[in-house]
């Protein structure tokens, strides 16, 4: 998969829209594919500084809670540090950022900024676009 | 089943996609043609150690399960076995050495995979030195039989192959293209 190039959208802010992301979007790169993630509206929950390390289940779903402990699952903070390890594109939604007041600082690092046009210029030639 | 790894990878207990991350980081310091035994618990891993094998071109040898754990075999990919160039001049087919399997003649088959890969599944009767140790196990080969150097597809046997006549073996005779299309009987190590 040297030459695979994925290209995914996260638009969504719970822990399980989270695991979706990064489970995809690191196994991917762990076969050698280049992967990039564009996050937009809630999204950016799963880059915001704090907000990834403690992101709510999807309501009505809080007893999923304990079959995530007991799977022994990653959690999303080491999730994201082995995505950026991996070379994983982080790139955060400019527009929405504006509007939800949020400047670059408050998001983890190594994460780069751009607008709709960033990602379609990314995805354009990709071979596998996902959005979750 | 007894088998030798280079490299031990303990990923038990770790939910998907852990087992392969892991494994993606761990082969990067093997040598190319060396095995890793990935020890997981997440009963997903077995296609997944597979699907990831063929995504990055790694040789998926085989899992067996003991204690609730799966032991999943890996071999990592070498540059030198793309290579088409052969040098051995004395090559015999697989059917060739079907025929001569069924007839009345004894002969040797060397099987120069590493050890793992042999133990996955081998010609029944075929010996196993890998290509590495060939070297220091001259003496374990009989001189007098007709030796058919076989590997996974024909590189590392026609490298064997001419060290033996290079020692002074008279009949060897590389087998091609090699077990990736060998269709007869097979044994694996108990």
């Amino acid at each position: 998969m040297a030459n695979t190039k994925v290209a995914i959208i996260a638009a969504n802010g719970t822990l399980f829209d989270a695991y979706k992301v990064f489970n995809v979007a690191t196994a991917a790169a762990a076969s050698d594919a280049e992967v990039g993630i564009f996050f937009t509206f809630e999204g950016l929950n799963l880059i915001h500084k704090e907000a990834h390390k403690n992101l709510p289940l999807p309501e009505g779903k809080e007893h999923f809670q304990e079959g995530f402990k007991q799977t022994n699952v990653p959690s999303i903070e080491e999730l994201v540090g082995i995505a950026q390890e991996l070379g994983i594109k982080l790139i955060g939604c400019q527009m929405t950022m504006d509007l939800m007041n949020l400047e670059k600082d408050a998001f983890i690092n190594g994460i780069e900024v751009g607008g709709a046009a960033t990602f379609i210029e990314y995805a354009k030639d990709a071979n596998i676009t996902l959005t979750f | 089943m007894n088998i030798t790894a280079n490299e031990t990878l303990d990923a038990k207990g770790l939910a998907c996609p852990m087992p392969i991350v892991k494994t993606k980081k761990a082969i990067t310091k093997l040598q190319p043609g060396q095995v890793i035994e990935v020890q997981a618990t997440d009963k997903g891993s077995t296609a997944d150690i597979r699907a990831w094998a063929g995504s990055t071109g790694h040789q998926y040898l085989g899992t067996i399960e003991e204690d609730n754990v799966l032991k999943h075999y890996l071999r990592k990919a070498t540059d030198e076995e793309t290579k088409e160039e052969t040098k051995h001049e004395d090559v015999i087919n697989l059917e060739e050495l079907r025929s001569k399997i069924n007839g009345e003649e004894s002969i040797t088959i060397l099987d120069v995979r590493e050890s793992a890969e042999f133990a996955f599944g081998h010609i029944t009767g075929a010996v196993n030195i890998p290509l590495g140790e060939l070297e220091e196990r001259f003496s374990e080969i009989d001189e007098d039989k007709e030796i058919h150097v076989i590997c996974r597809t024909g590189n590392r046997s026609d490298l064997a192959a001419q060290k033996l006549t290079e020692k002074g073996f008279e009949n060897v005779k590389n087998v091609i293209p090699g077990m990736t299309k060998w269709e007869g009987p097979t044994e694996k190590n108990n």
